[in-house]
């Protein structure tokens, strides 16, 4: 069986990395700010459950590809 | 458009047409304002607020309970107002959002990482600690269990996302089951309303506390059974009697499930499903009987069952945190901070999954619901006391919380290296193997 070496995906790491990164410390640094229109409620509302599926897909990804560049996949033949 | 989509569909209007003011794991509090004060006079014990939703500048009456001096200008806070003799009078007044230190940041981030392995691994779990963990840092119960759900939600997105890709979701049973879901939330939150009126927040806390540790305890105790004789036999997942039983009742409508391999009555798939509601709404823990549920049940294997429930979550999540978000207590803060390490835990947790067998999910799921369940047991002794049916010492009430709180942190320890175990043993073997073929296919 021959094993295909597959490039561990470096760029794209760094790009997530720098982007989940700048996201946090803007939210961070503007902590003031956000937490005065976050907690309005009502049509509000939008702005946390939108902040926390923007930080899953950058975040996430980020993630994801950080697990593969350490050599953490899921296991081969897989489809239980 | 499928038909199971259109029902689906249908369902869901239904449900949220005729009970608009149903939420996903208990509501959020109604009789409170989210506000700051902006100056005290302590001599005629009134003060100015200014709440967030209007920003018009009020002034308001001080209960004598509440020392002038104790208010904290600027700050946000939820302040309650009781209504004595036709005057309302600021009655209590909790900061809102906790100050976050170093300790408490390193804290939340582990307990984070720890709970998303669990969550991606078994389907569910880490809510269980990450809620009381947050009170016990500071944060208020309603932003703890909102930020716990604003969190929950995108986390089991991504678990999901990644169990799809890894073909382990069954997507309509997902669907179907929360949707029933929704339909058992409602119940349970109207039980859980009655019991609070009926016997007030003691009398709520002794019920939600007995029926969480005898479920628990039964289904972690069957879970876990399960799971050492399969590990012991070394057999695979073998379909449970009941499921058997319950798969040959020919009852239209019959849904077949493609992931799971399952061919079964939509009367059986419901009350699954609405169970698994009635108990999110009424003990906050639905995935532990949502798993069990599709397993012994409906005769999912443990790994789709567990996959699923991340879909389940997904939804039941994204509902639940619409509704707090918009009573205004979601801490976005501890929300992020949370999801740093949580969205890597949970992903690990995933292909986890893929490395080890169906007996090693339930004994994690197993261990860590007899534990949550014992954790929660020890406390039964203070509600008594709350409702004086005993008299409790304070010391050892206090003594009775850390232990809870702290076997909590145990479960969550227990099941985090049961878990890397399992998946370090699964790499190296799978990279022993893939050597050994290398080796076998250059001679």
């Amino acid at each position: 069986m021959s094993k295909t070496v597959k490039k561990k995906p470096y760029l794209r790491a760094l790009l997530l990395g720098v982007i989940s990164a700048a996201s946090y410390a803007y939210l961070f640094t503007h902590v003031n700010l956000v937490m005065e229109y976050f907690v309005k409620g009502g049509w509000y509302a939008a702005l946390p459950i939108l902040t926390a599926l923007y930080f899953s897909i950058v975040h996430g990804s980020f993630a994801s590809t950080m697990l593969s560049i350490l050599g953490l996949q899921a296991a081969r033949g897989t489809g239980h | 458009m499928k038909k199971w989509i259109v029902v689906l569909l249908a369902a869901l209007f239904i449900t949220l047409v005729f009970a608009p003011a149903a939420f996903a794991e208990s509501a959020p509090p109604a009789d409170f304002k989210i506000g700051s004060f902006t100056q005290v006079d302590a001599a005629s014990h009134t003060a100015t607020f200014v709440p967030s939703e209007t920003g018009e500048l009020t002034t308001v009456t001080i209960d004598e309970s509440i020392k002038p001096e104790d208010i904290k200008l600027d700050d946000k806070a939820m302040v309650s107002f009781s209504n004595t003799e036709g005057s309302e009078a600021v009655s209590e007044i909790t900061p809102m959002f906790l100050g976050l230190t170093r300790d408490k940041l390193i804290a939340l981030l582990i307990v984070g990482l720890i709970g998303g392995l669990l969550s991606g691994f078994i389907g569910s779990g880490g809510a269980f600690v990450l809620t009381p963990a947050m009170m016990s840092l500071g944060a208020p119960g309603a932003v703890a269990v909102a930020s716990n759900m604003c969190h929950k939600f995108p986390k089991a997105m991504v678990g999901a996302y990644k169990r799809f890709r890894y073909g382990q979701v069954d997507v309509k049973l997902g669907l179907v089951l929360a949707v029933s879901s929704i339909v058992g939330v409602q119940v349970g939150f109207q039980i859980q309303k009655w019991i609070l009126d009926s016997w007030g927040s003691a009398g709520s806390d002794l019920y939600v506390s007995f029926v969480f540790v005898i479920i628990l305890l039964v289904v972690g105790l069957i879970v876990f059974r399960d799971a050492l004789t399969m590990s012991k036999g070394d057999e695979e997942a073998k379909t449970p009697k009941l499921a058997l039983r319950l798969q040959k009742i020919q009852l239209p409508p019959m849904i077949h499930f493609k992931k799971a391999d399952v061919v079964i009555s939509a009367w059986v798939t419901f009350p699954v499903g609405f169970f698994t509601g009635l108990l999110a709404a009424t003990i906050a823990v639905g995935g532990f009987v949502g798993v069990p549920g599709m397993v012994y049940v409906i005769g999912a294997t443990a790994m789709v069952a567990s996959a699923t429930e991340l879909l389940i979550a997904f939804v039941m999540g994204m509902w639940g945190s619409v509704q707090w978000a918009m009573a205004g207590l979601v801490d976005v803060r501890l929300v992020l901070i949370i999801l740093a390490t949580s969205l890597v835990g949970v992903q690990l947790g995933a292909l986890g999954t893929t490395y080890v067998r169906d007996h090693t999910i339930k004994l994690v799921m197993g261990t860590v619901m007899i534990i949550v369940a014992v954790s929660r047991g020890v406390k039964i002794p203070v509600y008594l006391d709350h409702l004086g049916i005993i008299s409790l010492d304070k010391s050892l009430a206090g003594t009775l919380d850390a232990i809870s709180f702290w076997s909590l942190i145990a479960a969550l320890l227990v099941a985090g290296g049961i878990i890397s175990a399992a998946m370090i043993k699964g790499i190296v073997r799978s990279r022993i193997e893939e050597k050994e073929a290398a080796v076998a296919g250059r001679v």
